[in-house]
């Protein structure tokens, strides 16, 4: 029998809530990370392990994946889209793949980075066996993922984000292969409403030779929550990746960093630092005597003059106002109820926010989208997006 | 971005072949004309040339390529060609002419070539290849001259081992297709650029992409990097270091046109949605903030600058428009007058002084006809000419005596979207440009309108993320008898752009205006079905075009408004935002029109990317 070609789906169509502001005008996996969108990592990844068929799943603010994408010429693949509507689930999600499938398959997550090795791996698990194959990996707050139970060979079970203490820190990796029985097998798993992928595997585990596992111990990035973009970030930045060619360095007293990712159309000013582990996207303008460290800085953005900026995700488009000071020390942060501590964000200015001059932004602040303040304000929480901030 | 098509009959010895699916019952077709057409299916990856070769056994290798659109490579009828190869070339360094058009030949032609991808490692083998004739400046043209020496050096060499052994030798990505004279194969190389192979019944194909072919077969092979393929009358084998492999076989179950366009319904669309990136690029190293200047490639003699007496822009539909913009800027800020002339209609009139005259050429593909005979009719009378365009090596380019391009990359769809924005941005540069070399304005006023033209691409973007409301306002009233588009100053060629779009993609009756002219005559036409649409952004007067959109809603008018974010006029109907970046807010408005035009259009099913009568390129008067 001929070698039977696997198709890659990829999950795209989420919102990524937790990720807010970043994610109101853009899904998740497109949130740029050393200055490529994170689903690009993935697509990579994809492309890398020799596999040249992906379909996208995409749904929320969908325009922004395909005009990145297109057809994948780009990247040496084929890339087709399905939409996902409404956000039913993972296993929904999957099932939106069905009549695009007609073969072995594997699902990746559109915001999880992976190793082009692993993807190999369990594309060929699944080119040879009929069974699902689940990759598995390590985590040290394992009641975060969905904890997995192995027998060194087979998956045993799958909790999703237990609230109990467990006995193993193996964890899904969210990397997957099926064939297209899984399709059937979904459909027949309907937990709380929503399709979940892991439920109809962890309904699978009973049966014999029921989910093969693959271990994995490679590159594993996954952003959950705000801070996790900048460690994610820095471990993207490939420290000989620095490019500055076309960026306007106005003059020899400006330092940057070796691991530091520039876009090429960047204006620098005159004594600027841009310190370690920072990505600084297309057409961004950083002014004279500014400090930027450990950020992101999205396209467009605009950094004021003697403007300090560290440990921070500044978006698409913002305004930070001359001398802003932008840095926090480990602080506590309450995202969707769960309270976060030791965190290190200086802070998160969204989308074509405006930050007045002089203002403070510290432990964490996390500013929406639209947002305008005053000169001089110091911000230290959230701030609803569209609102303005007075001084008072 | 090239494509590539290659096509070898199966069973041989017939110059004709019946297509497996061929829609009119069968009908023989030549080998040239299916090459053809794969190259037209082609067309959208953006081409500035196009060639074929075709092999017979009696004929030998026929090769014809030139610069210019697909449709007019005048194809030879080969009686005996039983396979041959096509190419579309998109140059991005290094003009578009006949000569660098694909294929490309050895010495004594007896191999020809197409490639897609970039050598890295030409110039050492060129030096290599010093013996050689070269007749192009690609970088590809190596590769049929290595495949010559390979096949000299070794007497027991085919095409097949050529190419492995020339293979080796390349650095970069590429995708090859090669043919020789007396050999009835096609030997294709992968590496890094995408090739797919077709299987047909009667008829193998190998492609930069299965759109070229898929109206023939469906059962593809997807090569990957390092694989060799032969493609015979006996079908395909597929090598990987030499040793067959079996890669599988694929059956293609979505639609061309979706392939094509990377899931968007139209390149239009599409095309709006690339605004952003597109205007990163045209103002990407040319704005010196800081400096309160420009880095233009444009240059002009000493001291011509500052005696210009006239700035003459030639240019013809959407391009006028962003001339009639640029005009109201290179007077603000240039403080030199500025006319806007319909190309066709240009004469160069009496009571100009030649040596003090500018005459600007705006033209996307760089070949519009009119426009050209303007510029010859410019150089003619002695002005100086300069070309805003956005295709490299374009004719245009030749004629004029500098060139600033656009970047906006290529447009598709023929309704022109993107290219009018970098149009105007470039524009807007050249005015500051001009300004500054002229004194007419202050390091501090250029610092302004940099700022407002580096935050455009931002401000594009927040309006894209607004398309669901244009989506809803389209729907609610597209199904109007007629269209009218106001504004005031900048705000006018912006009414005559929003009204072009959509009269070009939706057949819809719609017209703009000077809001002022509306109740000179067009007030007559008002009635409640015909909403009004108008530019009310800040520095357009917006205040009094709200006045003249007020006196069509007495009519019964709806109305439709572009509204800065420090203005807010409550009796609009519908009221879309544009953030604040000054003289540029009316480019910024404008692409809520687009969206509008594209939903109307879109809601109505019209062909959005070809228009009935229209073509992208109008290369005739």
């Amino acid at each position: 029998m001929s070698e039977e070609l696997v198709t890659a789906v990829i999950l795209a169509a989420g919102e990524g809530r937790r990720l807010e502001p970043l994610t109101n005008r853009r899904p998740k996996p497109m949130i740029p990370v050393a200055n490529r969108p994170l689903l690009e990592y993935v697509v990579e990844a994809v492309a890398e392990a020799g596999l040249d068929h992906i379909t996208l799943v995409v749904g929320y603010h969908q325009e922004r994946i395909r005009n990145h994408f297109g057809d994948g010429d780009d990247w040496g693949v084929t890339i087709e889209y399905v939409e996902q509507a409404t956000q039913l689930g993972t296993g929904h999600a999957v099932l939106q793949a069905e009549p695009v499938i007609d073969g072995p398959f594997i699902v990746l997550n559109g915001d999880r980075v992976v190793e082009p090795a692993l993807v190999k791996r369990v594309a060929e698990a699944t080119r040879e066996g009929e069974h699902p194959t689940m990759a598995i990996t390590t985590a040290e707050t394992p009641r975060e993922y969905g904890v997995v139970g192995f027998d060194g060979e087979h998956v045993t079970e799958i909790v999703e984000k237990p609230d109990w203490p467990v006995e193993t820190n193996r964890i899904n990796a969210g990397v997957y292969g099926f064939s297209p029985a899984i399709f059937e097998a979904i459909r027949n798993t309907n937990t709380n409403g929503e399709l979940a992928l892991t439920a109809a595997l962890d309904e699978l585990t009973d049966k014999t030779d029921g989910v093969n596992g693959i271990t994995y111990t490679g590159r594993w990035l996954d952003v959950s929550n705000l801070w996790d973009l900048l460690t994610v970030n820095a471990g993207l930045i490939d420290t000989e990746a620095t490019v500055v060619n076309e960026s306007r360095v106005d003059s020899a007293s400006v330092s940057i960093a070796a691991d530091v990712v520039m876009a090429d159309s960047v204006r620098v000013g005159p004594s600027v630092t841009i310190g370690g582990n920072t990505a600084v996207g297309q057409n961004v303008t950083v002014e004279a005597n500014a400090v930027v460290e450990n950020t992101i800085v999205f396209p467009d953005a605009v950094i004021g003059a003697g403007a300090v900026v560290r440990d921070a995700v500044v978006a698409n488009n913002a305004r930070i106002g001359s001398n802003v000071t932008i840095e926090g020390t480990p602080s506590t942060i309450v995202i969707e109820d769960t309270v976060h501590h030791d965190i290190e964000l200086g802070g998160v200015v969204g989308d074509n926010a405006d930050i007045g001059p002089g203002a403070t932004l510290t432990t964490g602040a996390i500013v929406g989208d639209d947002v305008e303040t005053d000169a001089g304000v110091i911000i230290d929480s959230r701030v609803a997006a569209g609102a303005t901030v007075r001084r008072g | 971005m090239c494509g590539i098509i290659g096509y070898v009959q199966a069973n041989g010895g017939h110059a004709t072949t019946t297509t497996a699916t061929a829609s009119d019952g069968g009908v023989m077709k030549a080998t040239g004309d299916i090459i053809h057409e794969g190259l037209q299916n082609l067309e959208y990856r953006g081409y500035d040339s196009a060639g074929i070769v075709l092999v017979g056994e009696f004929s030998g290798l026929t090769i014809t390529k030139q610069s210019g659109e697909v449709n007019e490579l005048d194809v030879p009828d080969v009686a005996d060609a039983t396979h041959g190869v096509g190419h579309t070339r998109w140059s991005t360094h290094g003009p578009p002419t006949d000569a660098n058009a694909h294929p490309h030949t050895d010495c004594i032609g007896d191999v020809a070539v197409v490639h897609n991808g970039i050598v890295e490692n030409h110039e050492a083998l060129k030096a290599e290849l010093a013996d050689h004739k070269f007749t192009s400046d690609t970088d590809s043209e190596v590769i049929p001259h290595l495949i010559e020496e390979a096949l000299a050096v070794d007497p027991d060499a085919d095409l097949l081992t050529a190419i492995q052994r020339v293979e080796a030798r390349l650095e970069g990505s590429y995708g090859i297709c090669a043919v020789r004279e007396g050999d009835d194969r096609i030997v294709v190389a992968r590496h890094g650029s995408p090739l797919v192979v077709g299987r047909g019944d009667d008829a193998s194909f190998v492609a930069s992409d299965v759109t070229a072919f898929l109206e023939h077969t469906r059962d593809v092979t997807y090569l990957e990097d390092g694989d060799v393929a032969v493609l015979d009358t006996d079908g395909v084998e597929i090598l990987s270091n030499g040793e067959p492999v079996d890669r599988g076989v694929e059956r293609v179950t979505w639609e061309a046109d979706a392939a094509e366009k990377g899931g968007y319904n139209h390149y239009m669309r599409k095309e709006i949605h690339e605004q952003p990136e597109s205007l990163r690029q045209t103002i990407a190293g040319r704005l010196a903030v800081d400096a309160g200047n420009v880095d233009l490639d444009i240059s002009f003699p000493p001291g011509f600058l500052a005696d210009v007496e006239e700035i003459q822009i030639v240019a013809c539909g959407t391009s006028n428009y962003a001339g009639q913009y640029a005009a109201q800027l290179f007077e603000e800020l240039a403080g030199v007058r500025a006319t806007v002339e319909i190309s066709s209609e240009y004469m160069f009139g009496a009571g100009r002084s030649p040596d003090q005259t500018l005459v600007v050429a705006v033209t996307q593909s760089g070949e519009t006809a009119d426009t050209l005979g303007a510029i010859r009719r410019a150089n003619a009378a002695g002005a100086r000419t300069v070309a805003v365009t956005n295709t490299l090596g374009s004719t245009v380019t030749r004629e004029v005596d500098s060139t600033e391009f656009i970047r906006a990359g290529p447009e598709i769809g023929v309704a022109a979207t993107k290219t009018f924005a970098s149009q105007v941005a470039t524009l807007a540069m050249l005015a500051v440009g001009i300004g500054r070399e002229r004194g007419t304005i202050s390091a501090a006023g250029a610092r302004d309108v940099l700022e407002d033209l580096r935050g455009l691409p931002g401000a594009v973007q927040q309006v894209l993320d607004n398309e669901d409301r244009v989506r809803e306002a389209a729907t609610e009233y597209g199904d109007s008898e007629a269209f009218f588009f106001v504004g005031r100053q900048l705000g006018v060629p912006v009414a005559l752009e929003g009204a072009l779009k959509l009269k070009e993609i939706s057949y819809d009756h719609a017209e703009g205006f000077a809001a002022g002219e509306l109740k000179h005559g067009p007030l007559a036409l008002i009635t409640p079905e015909t909403p009004v649409l108008a530019v009310l952004t800040t520095g357009a007067r917006p205040d009094e075009t709200m006045n003249n959109v007020t006196e069509a809603q007495t009519r019964g008018a709806s109305a439709i408004g572009c509204v800065s974010t420090d203005c807010e006029y409550s009796s609009l109907d519908v009221a879309f935002n544009v953030p604040d970046v000054g003289i540029v807010e009316p480019i910024v408005a404008n692409v809520y029109l687009q969206m509008f035009a594209y939903h109307v259009a879109n809601n109505k099913g019209r062909a959005i990317d070809k228009p009935r009568n229209l073509a992208k390129s109008v290369t005739v008067e």
